[in-house]
């Protein structure tokens, strides 16, 4: 983490130009329709907007799950349409870490190993991913909770584990999907402290949710509707187009 | 991602569902079992068999004389037909070591101190190098023209008083003579030392075909017979009336002139009323057969009343019980050495000189009776065939096995991928390929054949071991059958794991990590 602010990597961490997702359901349907965003390097942004607007889909492109119907998804400098199947899920692999709402952790490893498998697909030796993975969960506070399987761990510290395995690869951007949905009060604050502390070491953290108050740590929030954006707030108190 | 990190993955799947996995392997697991357990015990019997044959007996060819159609193991349908001159003049020709006859005596009991066991079967005469002198636990081979006998292990453990080298027994032959016999030997082994004699352990006694065969049918001719023993074909009369053999009438002769049936199915005569031993139906050679001829003889006999079979004398020479009138059914030829050249030449040989005019056995030679002389290896071929057939019969079992296994690991997998779905999608989502999931699965699958192709094996093997050693063989180790049941075990995964490891590789995160 401490190197992703380096002068060798691109200022801008992604950018959308003009980007169009259509979807055929008998008839057919623009999800995403005309969006230009630039995210840049060490920044927080929030997105938000109501079901259907597009989140899940600008999520999707992103993160290099899915490829837009038109426009260009750059990330780390990479055309996303360029890109093969198996490349693409190199740079997702390398490149973006997800936290979900759901957390989303195996079943049947533990903690450390969960924190450890991005790593696994990237073909690193089995002694630096343990050794990577077990600093990253000390430094989300769960040092003596590597041995626990997921069915051990409350939601908060399942989240921790999740943000710990986002951040493993040391990727360019941070993708969390309303990470704080399933969390009380209590372990959203955490969760979210600790976003606010890598962000503040340098990660580049985009956040999708449809609450406020967590929108609200960003440092700029984009909203979204029917698929464009209907305005970008800027934190500071500034607001854009 | 390395292999062994996948096998790690996939291995702790496979854990997290034991009593499904177990299940899902069972299939193979029985596949597997039934053939190794069915080639350990095939192979355990083959050894068992095999094993009996000697160095000794691997140049020994076991001749007889029948109908080229009998095709029902060595000696069946065999005819008394060789005279102890041809025996002598095969045993000069230059390609042969040695040519002995071969005739299980019709004994009654065997006594040795105050004690007497009875012997009905299992008294063999032939030639001294009949028992190998590797066969020979201890003392050695008996001599021609001597009443001595060699026994095995088992024949000598009858008594309570276990009988040694260097004892004497008193066996009573059918005909009722009691002979004075001089233990010289014991051999190593309780099963029997060629195809003649079967190979299933049972106490048998060896004995010199001089005087022993000759005696038996002179003590019948002679009217020795006192008809006090235990009949051996159930029921036969025999009450030993002098001239059993002097009826003068060659069995050719009251069959019309036919020799090949002289004694197949015991040719009733009027004049004799003694069980006549030599026919080839009741010199029987134990095999199969010869049990049915022996009890169609018998039940022949029972309704004849008086009637029985009289010995084939060529030359229909009256009561003449000498050596030279004594007509073997079955012999043995020992070539100079067992390579397969030297075996080769010696039935050549024997061949020749038996067809032949120069020898007795000739005039009875035809179309319809022939020599056949085989080694023990030869005639084993058709046990050896039996068992290959089997074989087959439980390999197409296995096979069937086999493919509801598979059937099963591809389906149990299918619903793995199904019910993993989410799992995949993070894989995917935070870098996984697609041959990454893929080879997931895919082992997955190869460690469940593998698996089962292991405890079947194992199980397989303890059966086939439970099996060997209560019917008391020797444990033979087909430690290929390992191999090629890992072999199998890893292809039947492959195979069945191929379409739910390729689903699970391309299914689509997206909708994955949706996947409730």
């Amino acid at each position: 983490m401490s190197n992703t602010g380096t002068i060798s990597e691109p200022e801008i961490a992604v950018s959308l130009e003009d980007v169009r997702k259509t979807y055929q359901l008998g008839e057919p349907v623009h999800a995403l329709d005309g969006v230009s965003l630039e995210i840049p390097r060490g920044s927080y942004t929030a997105i938000m907007g109501p079901s259907g607007s597009g989140k899940s889909t600008l999520m999707n492109l992103v993160g290099c799950l899915d490829t837009p119907t038109a426009g260009a998804v750059v990330v780390d400098d990479k055309d996303v349409r360029d890109l093969s199947s198996r490349e693409r899920t190199r740079l997702r692999g390398s490149e973006v870490g997800f936290v979900f709402q759901t957390f989303n952790l195996m079943p049947r490893l533990n903690a450390l190993e969960n924190v450890a498998l991005p790593q696994l697909f990237q073909g690193i030796s089995r002694g630096d991913r343990r050794d990577r993975a077990r600093e990253l969960l000390e430094r989300v506070g769960l040092g003596d909770r590597i041995d626990h399987l997921p069915n051990e761990l409350s939601g908060g510290q399942r989240q921790r584990v999740a943000l710990a395995r986002a951040l493993v690869n040391d990727p360019a951007i941070v993708l969390a999907d309303e990470p704080s949905g399933n969390l009380d009060t209590e372990t959203e604050s955490q969760v979210l402290d600790l976003f606010a502390e890598f962000h503040g070491g340098g990660t580049t953290m985009i956040v999708v949710t449809h609450e406020r108050h967590v929108a609200e740590r960003a440092e700029r929030i984009v909203h979204l509707l029917d698929g464009k954006i209907e305005r970008i707030e800027e934190l500071d108190g500034v607001e854009e187009k | 991602m390395k292999v062994l990190e996948t096998l790690g993955l996939s291995w702790r799947s496979i854990a997290g569902h034991k009593l499904r996995s177990g299940l899902t392997m069972l299939g193979i697991v029985i596949g597997i079992a039934a053939v190794i357990a069915f080639v350990t015990l095939g192979a355990s019997l083959q050894a068992g068999i095999i094993g009996d044959i000697s160095p000794d007996d691997q140049r020994s060819l076991y001749g007889w004389a029948a109908d080229p159609d009998v095709e029902a193991g060595p000696g069946a349908g065999g005819q008394p037909i060789f005279s102890q001159s041809d025996l002598d003049a095969v045993g000069e020709l230059e390609d042969v070591e040695a040519a002995y006859g071969y005739a299980p005596l019709q004994a009654q009991t065997v006594s040795s101190g105050n004690e007497t066991v009875p012997q009905g079967d299992g008294v063999v005469a032939s030639g001294p190098s009949y028992i190998g002198n590797d066969n020979l636990e201890a003392g050695e081979q008996f001599e021609m023209g001597e009443t001595q006998a060699v026994l095995n292990p088992a024949a000598a453990g009858q008594f309570e008083d276990e009988v040694a080298v260097g004892d004497t027994i008193t066996l009573t032959l059918l005909g009722g003579q009691e002979i004075e016999t001089e233990v010289v030997g014991i051999t190593e082994t309780s099963e029997g030392l060629s195809p003649f004699e079967g190979f299933e352990s049972s106490p048998r006694i060896y004995v010199p075909t001089d005087p022993y065969y000759t005696e038996q049918i002179a003590g019948l001719g002679a009217g020795a017979g006192q008809g006090d023993g235990p009949s051996q074909n159930g029921g036969t009369n025999q009450s030993g009336v002098p001239g059993a053999n002097d009826s003068g009438q060659s069995p050719n002769a009251s069959d019309g002139g036919e020799p090949s049936n002289a004694s197949v199915a015991g040719q009733p005569t009027n004049a004799s009323d003694a069980e006549q031993p030599t026919n080839a139906s009741d010199a029987g050679l134990p095999v199969i057969t010869s049990n049915a001829e022996r009890y169609g003889a018998a039940s022949h006999t029972d309704t004849g009343g008086l009637q029985t079979r009289t010995l084939s004398m060529q030359d229909g020479a009256n009561g003449d019980s000498s050596a030279e009138s004594v007509r073997f059914t079955a012999i043995v030829v020992e070539a100079e050495s067992s390579d397969d050249a030297a075996i080769e030449a010696a039935r050549d040989a024997a061949t020749n000189y038996l067809e032949s005019d120069e020898s007795d056995a000739s005039e009875f030679l035809g179309d319809d009776l022939v020599v056949s002389l085989e080694t023990s290896t030869e005639l084993l071929q058709q046990v050896q065939d039996i068992l290959n057939l089997l074989q087959s019969f439980i390999v197409g079992i296995a096979a069937i096995s086999l493919l509801v296994g598979s059937i099963g690991i591809a389906n149990i997998m299918l619903v793995s991928v199904t019910e993993r779905t989410r799992e995949i999608g993070i894989m995917k989502a935070v870098g996984a390929q697609n041959r990454d999931v893929l080879g997931l699965f895919l082992m997955e699958s190869v460690i469940l054949g593998l698996v089962g192709a292991v405890l079947g094996t194992a199980l397989g093997f303890a059966t086939g071991y439970l099996g060997a050693w209560y019917i008391d063989l020797p444990l033979v180790y087909p430690l290929e059958y390992v191999a090629l049941a890992i072999v199998v075990g890893v292809l039947v995964g492959i195979v069945s794991g191929l379409y739910p490891a390729w689903r699970a590789a391309r299914t689509d995160p997206i909708d994955a990590l949706r996947y409730e």
